[in-house]
């Protein structure tokens, strides 16, 4: 259990680091390869889209003050219903994050460690996430308040270290593959947001619950923003072969920045706050995880989950056979189960309880 | 049996006993009432009343007597003209002369002064008129407080006030104050004597503009500094003692109407619950009082200026002194206060971030350029020019030893340096450093052991760990760059970065009496005046917050009135 | 029993640490700095039969107390199938592992060149070690030979010098700066074609192929001029590709026509005839304004591209009897730059187009706002269309005085 409550503004960092780990990775890909030269139209029709789902979530939910998905769950359906949606949410944080970090890990592996078996470097990542696991949730999100403005100006950089390199007109043609595409077809991307399943758990630990509405405003804004600015950058250098091909492709645009002869090939220096984020991201989620087991089954203290779902993390991140498969699973699959346990499974759960909560009102 | 027991203890858990105290974020949420409050006294002007009793428990209220304890109040009876009066002597212990006390104040006052005996003939006459037979004579009525005045006490500086708060102001600064009973009026009596300091200067924190006083050995001594930088009878001093067979005097000191009373109460209680045969030194008690000892982070601010202390004790902290320590703790502390100096406030506010920030690059460099040097030049070496390359490969030439070994050797030599030159008589300490840097450097350039990069490396590392103010902040870099070294040569800036966050958690974890360690940066709430900037003087309205305090604002919005009005 | 848990738990630590500092100790030992050697030039060259000759230069670094003297780079060569295994051949050779994190330069030979060298692109880019920056240059000559020849003339270490070089683009427009990261991206790019630079050898020690008095200096290229030194190497012109195959090369004047429209240089020279006497010739030195404007449109299914360039010059070179200050003569003046300008820039597109049939100058890029979706470029094919481009060149030069003086 979450002792301490936490800051509407540690709050809003809660949800933006989650967006960091897959933007390094393949999220820019996806963008890219679906929506060619029309990805920012795309990212802004999606973040106008989540912000109007997000401000359905938060009138939904304003029946319930303080309330997560597991005790509306509970109202709504009793004690199965509870535990059948925390499994969903469990076997997601941990499914994800240990793909996440296969990925990461395989991309640090061929830049850096061409030697070293991608095992250990997952392993270094899970050492850290153990020791971690040892200090408070609080710890861990002062982490992250430390470390997301140093991400943020890492891709403010990454824009303007690459602006000599830029042809502003690869935006063109506006439409992209087509009207179809980019806006039906692109509904898909709103996967891409993944900070709304971590909404559903927070109200309870908030200090201030009547901010909720207020953090979740901001955190789709600011997450739409670093997309943007991240899909731009490359969107702008590079030709759409390179993006759909390559396997960090942010990696790849950091490459290219150079101040004189002096300054060049600094992209070690945004991998060392990628990583330092990743890490971050990878203890949340665990937290959550853990904090929604505990929630189920009514346990006091959850120290010991901990190391079981670490341990997991470890054993799932282990399992793809190869870099293609992890990949594969990322860019198809990923997307789709967070469409369908985020969006759908919440807001189904949150229509019914708030009709069930009407029939019981009128009822009374 | 043994095996199921083994099985069970291997496997079993039992959560672990976390000791917990938390202060609240700011000042507005509810306070406890552990101890008694100060209460809300109106502040008019009160004068001095006839009765001494009642003169004596207003004395006991206002200067918090029942805790209070070097603030003295001796009764006795005052012998004038043959009669007896009740009276009542009130100094601060350590702040008056104690010899010219007994001398010239309470030895003609009490009875054993024979030259205070009266025998009637000494009547004043002002005149005399005879009628019938009868002589009737106009007498001066005898005033008693003009007969102690002019004729009983032998001071040179006395003066008659039937104000309390000149009263106080006066045994503040080191006076002694006289109450008779049936008089309204008080004596203020000029019998300073505290002890000047001698003439130390700060071995540690030198300070260009501002006092050159250090606190010394003597308890009382230490704390009559305190109270004549801070001059107001709100500062409490309590004393405590430590130390079951030594009963080392303690004594802890705050505002009574500015710290917060949980913080006070904590304090208190961890330094009374300490069950050890003795503590000799602050260092020993920081040590058994601070919550827990991770990273070997200092968790409370030791200072030997006494005006550092009270600038600390106006915020809202508490300040501990230990008698035989020249140094005084200031709890609760955070991580920037170690890299703050106290000339930082007698600057002008662009010089003192400007100190700031080359602060805090010294200790990113004191923690983290030797491991980003092996990391680099083990695994990332293209973000070096290619020039500076080819000059560190040129340097290597004649080196046998691989990056981190070279690394060792010359970071466990300066560390060797140092020790040695503590401990060398001082007319030859500080030639044994540089000559014992420059010359081990140099030559271990030309004997081809080391390359000359290397030196300048490890040579503004050390530099760097020097500009860090507080000795044991700089301590703990010192130690915990040889994790980053190794973590930097094990995986690059894999490693650097999962040490990093590693190190991160652990810091926003900490806490230091209630307070978060890594508070402004971290929780970015209320930053009324503690933001990563220093702002300008007229601007720090505000006490920090995460102290709670119970008085939040200390300077009026406009302050300058001069200016403004 | 508390303690033997805790000791258990100690064990495991430090079992765990020795297992992180064997495990990466394959990377750090073979990557330890002692043991690389750091390649500044890579040449490729075509041999004998269907093989190719890689060329590496090495630099040896000597220790700075020997003080400024001059070290003469180490060249080795290889006969390998691939790059990669030519590489590996030298791994062995060598003794020390060759990294490619600080090579420079990486120069393709002419004929491996006419080929395709798709193939190599794709490997080098594959690596991780090459930088985005390094200078592509196609070498009319023998790859080693230009190697070989490519010795510091002033500065001490050759690195320094392959820094320095292309950024002379900048001022004088006869080479480009290109880099193996923006021919990576036009390669696989359908809206502009890649280009490099053009390298050769000074022709003074070597049979010319074409007069030297016959020659205009503004038609010079690599492997043809006249400049005698130190060093033989040389780079003027740039070398252009259609896909992969090198269609053909500009030389200086044209160079700076391409780099006039990628809005790459700063300043240039040209040398305009004399409107008053047809027989010599005024320097003047031009830069470019802010207000280039290209647009390009699709009329009747071929495209229609219009230039609009403005130059501020003024004027380098000084005769007798010149005055500088009255406004006719340089209106007159200004005239024949234009038309002198708008003869080079329409031949130079017309030639592009028709001649390479290749896009270097990324116009397809200006075209895509035509379109309303990439399928519809995508079919459109811009690439096959380019040849059938009609060019509208308008050049408009203001001319200031002189430089010191404003009149003889």
């Amino acid at each position: 259990m979450v002792k301490q409550k936490i800051s509407t503004i540690s709050a809003i960092m809660l949800t933006l680091s989650i967006v960091v780990s897959y933007i390094t990775s393949s999220l820019p890909r996806t963008f890219i390869n679906e929506s060619k030269s029309a990805a920012i139209l795309n990212i802004v029709y999606i973040t106008a889209i989540v912000l109007f789902i997000i401000l359905l979530f938060c009138k939904l939910l304003k029946k319930f003050p303080g309330l997560d998905l597991l005790d509306i769950s509970n109202f709504l359906g009793g004690n199965i219903l509870k535990n059948i949606v925390g499994g969903f949410f469990i076997f997601y944080f941990i499914l994800s994050s240990s793909l996440m970090l296969r990925n990461f890990c395989e991309g640090l592996s061929v830049v850096y460690y061409p030697l070293t078996s991608y095992v250990f470097v997952i392993l270094m990542f899970i050492i850290a996430l153990a020791i971690s696991n040892r200090l408070g949730f609080i710890s861990t999100l002062n982490t992250a308040s430390i470390i997301f403005p140093l991400v943020l100006i890492s891709a403010i950089l990454l824009f303007c270290g690459n602006l000599d390199n830029f042809s502003f007109r690869r935006i063109y043609p506006i439409l992209g593959d087509g009207f179809y595409n980019t806006f039906i077809l692109g509904l898909k991307n709103i996967g891409s947001f993944g900070g709304i399943c971590y909404l559903y758990f927070l109200p309870p630990m908030l200090k201030e619950p009547e901010k909720l509405k207020k953090i979740a405003i901001i955190s789709v804004i600011c997450t739409g923003a670093f997309i943007l600015l991240c899909v731009a950058t490359l969107l702008f250098m590079f030709s759409f072969f390179i993006t759909t091909n390559e396997v960090m492709p942010l990696f790849s645009a950091a490459r290219y920045i150079e101040f004189g002869s002096f300054f060049q090939r600094f992209e070690s220096i945004f991998l060392l706050i990628w990583i330092i984020s990743f890490c971050c991201y990878l203890s949340i989620s665990c937290k959550f995880a853990t904090h929604i087991f505990s929630k189920m089954f009514n346990l006091s203290d959850m120290k010991p989950l901990l190391t079981i779902f670490t341990i997991l993390i470890l054993g799932i991140s282990l399992l793809p056979k190869n870099y293609a498969v992890s990949s594969s699973f990322e860019t198809d699959f990923y997307r789709y189960l967070r469409i369908a346990i985020g969006y759908i499974l919440g807001m189904l759960i949150l229509i019914l309880a708030n009709l069930k909560k009407k029939k019981v009102g009128e009822k009374n | 049996m043994k095996i199921k027991e083994i099985v069970n203890n291997i496997f079993s858990y039992t959560p672990p006993i976390n000791y917990k105290f938390i202060l609240p974020d700011n000042s507005d949420t509810e306070n406890s009432n552990n101890i008694q409050t100060k209460g809300n006294i109106p502040e008019k002007k009160e004068n001095i009343f006839a009765s001494l009793d009642v003169n004596l428990d207003y004395i006991k209220m206002k200067y918090n007597l029942l805790i209070n304890s070097d603030i003295i109040t001796r009764e006795f009876i005052l012998n004038a003209r043959g009669k007896q009066h009740k009276a009542l002597l009130l100094y601060i212990d350590g702040m008056v002369d104690s010899q010219s006390l007994n001398d010239f104040v309470l030895q003609p006052l009490m009875m054993r002064n024979k030259n205070n005996l009266f025998d009637g003939d000494q009547n004043r006459i002002i005149s005399e008129a005879v009628s019938n037979n009868i002589t009737v004579r106009k007498v001066k009525k005898f005033d008693l407080a003009d007969y102690i005045e002019s004729c009983l006490i032998p001071q040179n500086n006395i003066e008659k006030t039937n104000s309390f708060d000149e009263i106080f102001s006066g045994v503040n600064s080191g006076n002694c104050a006289l109450f008779v009973d049936t008089l309204n009026i008080a004596f203020n009596i000029d019998i300073k004597g505290f002890k000047q300091r001698n003439i130390d200067k700060p071995q540690n924190e030198i300070v260009i503009k501002g006092p050159h006083e250090a606190f010394v050995e003597n308890i009382r001594t230490n704390t009559s500094l305190l109270r004549r930088f801070s001059n107001n009878e709100d500062l409490v001093i309590e004393s405590l003692e430590v130390g079951t067979m030594t009963k080392t005097k303690c004594a802890v000191c705050y505002m009574q109407n500015i710290a917060n009373n949980d913080l006070i109460a904590e304090i208190k209680y961890r330094i009374n619950n300490l069950d050890v045969d003795s503590i000799l030194s602050i260092g020993q008690l920081e040590q058994l009082i601070s919550d827990n000892n991770s990273l070997g982070l200092p968790r409370a601010i030791s200072t030997e200026r006494p005006d550092n202390a009270v600038q600390h004790i106006l915020e809202g902290r508490v300040v501990v002194l230990l008698n035989g320590s020249p140094f005084a703790l200031i709890l609760p502390a955070i991580m920037i206060d170690f890299l703050t100096s106290p000339e930082d406030r007698n600057l002008k506010t662009i010089f003192s971030n400007f100190l700031r920030a080359i602060r805090i690059l010294a200790a990113f460099f004191a923690l983290l350029l030797p491991g980003l040097y092996v990391s680099v030049t083990s695994f990332h070496i293209e973000i070096l020019p290619t020039e500076l390359l080819y000059s560190i490969l040129a340097a290597r030439e004649s080196v046998p030893f691989p990056v981190i070994f070279e690394i060792l050797i010359m970071e466990i030599s300066f560390e060797i340096i140092r020790e040695a030159s503590l401990r060398v008589p001082s007319p030859i300490g500080t030639t044994i450093g540089i000559v014992g840097g420059l010359v081990v450097g140099q030559a271990a350039v030309s004997a081809g052991i080391v390359s000359p990069i290397l030196i300048i490396i490890v040579a503004i590392t050390a530099l760097s760990s020097f500009a860090i103010p507080d000795y044991t902040f700089s301590f703990h870099l010192r130690v915990f760059r040889f994790l980053f070294v190794f973590l930097g040569y094990a995986a690059g800036f894999l490693g650097i970065g999962i040490g990093l966050f590693v190190y991160l958690s652990i810091i926003c974890d900490m806490e230091s009496f209630g307070v978060s360690y890594s508070v402004p940066y971290s929780t970015m709430e209320n930053l009324k005046s503690t933001g990563i900037v220093l702002p300008p003087i007229w601007k720090r309205e505000y006490r920090s917050a995460y102290l709670a305090t119970k008085k939040s604002q200390k300077q009026k919005d406009i302050s300058m009135k001069w200016k403004f009005q | 029993m508390r303690k033997i848990n805790n000791i258990f738990y100690k064990i495991f630590i430090l079992i765990l640490i020795i297992i992180f500092i064997y495990s990466f100790s394959a990377s750090y030992t073979s990557l330890n700095l002692d043991n690389l050697a750091f390649v500044v030039a890579l040449g490729i060259d075509k041999s004998t039969s269907n093989k190719l000759k890689v060329t590496f230069q090495f630099i040896k670094p000597t220790p700075s107390s020997e003080g400024g003297s001059q070290t003469k780079p180490v060249l080795t060569s290889v006969e390998c199938s691939s790059i990669t295994n030519g590489i590996n051949i030298m791994n062995a050779y060598l003794g020390k592992k060759v990294n490619l994190s600080h090579c420079k330069l990486i120069i393709f030979s002419e004929e491996i060149a006419k080929d395709g060298i798709s193939d190599e692109i794709y490997s080098l880019i594959n690596e991780v070690q090459i930088r985005p920056s390094a200078n592509i240059i196609i070498s009319k000559c023998n790859t080693k030979y230009y190697i070989e020849n490519s010795v510091p003339s002033l500065e001490s270490l050759i690195p320094k010098y392959y820094n320095i070089f292309p950024h002379s683009s900048e001022y004088t427009g006869y080479t480009c700066d290109a880099t193996i990261g923006d021919f990576f991206n036009a390669l696989v790019c359908n809206s502009c074609a890649p280009y490099a630079m053009l390298g050769g050898i000074s022709s003074f020690n070597e049979d010319s192929s074409s007069n030297p008095e016959s020659l205009n200096d503004s038609t010079i290229k690599s492997n043809e001029s006249l400049v005698t030194g130190n060093r033989l190497s040389q780079n003027i012109g740039v070398a252009v590709f259609k896909n992969d195959k090198l269609a053909g090369e500009l030389n200086a004047i044209e160079t700076i026509c391409f780099l006039n429209i990628r809005k790459q240089v700063d300043s240039f020279l040209v040398s305009i005839p004399d409107p008053e006497n047809s027989n010599s010739k005024i320097d003047i030195y031009l830069t470019p304004n802010s207000t280039h404007n290209i647009s390009v449109n699709i009329v009747n299914g071929t495209p229609y591209i219009k230039i609009k360039f403005d130059f501020s010059g003024k004027i380098y070179s000084m005769t007798k009897g010149s005055e500088y200050l009255n406004t006719d003569v340089l209106d007159s003046i200004s005239t024949t730059c234009n038309k002198y300008l708008k003869e080079q820039f329409t031949n130079y597109l017309y030639k592009t187009a028709t001649t390479f049939d290749s896009d270097i100058n990324g116009f397809g890029v200006y075209s895509l706002s035509q379109f309303k979706t990439s399928t519809e470029f995508d079919d459109y094919n811009w690439l096959v269309n380019y040849k059938n481009s009609t060019f509208d060149v308008d050049i408009n030069t203001v001319m200031d005085s002189g430089f010191l003086l404003t009149q003889t």
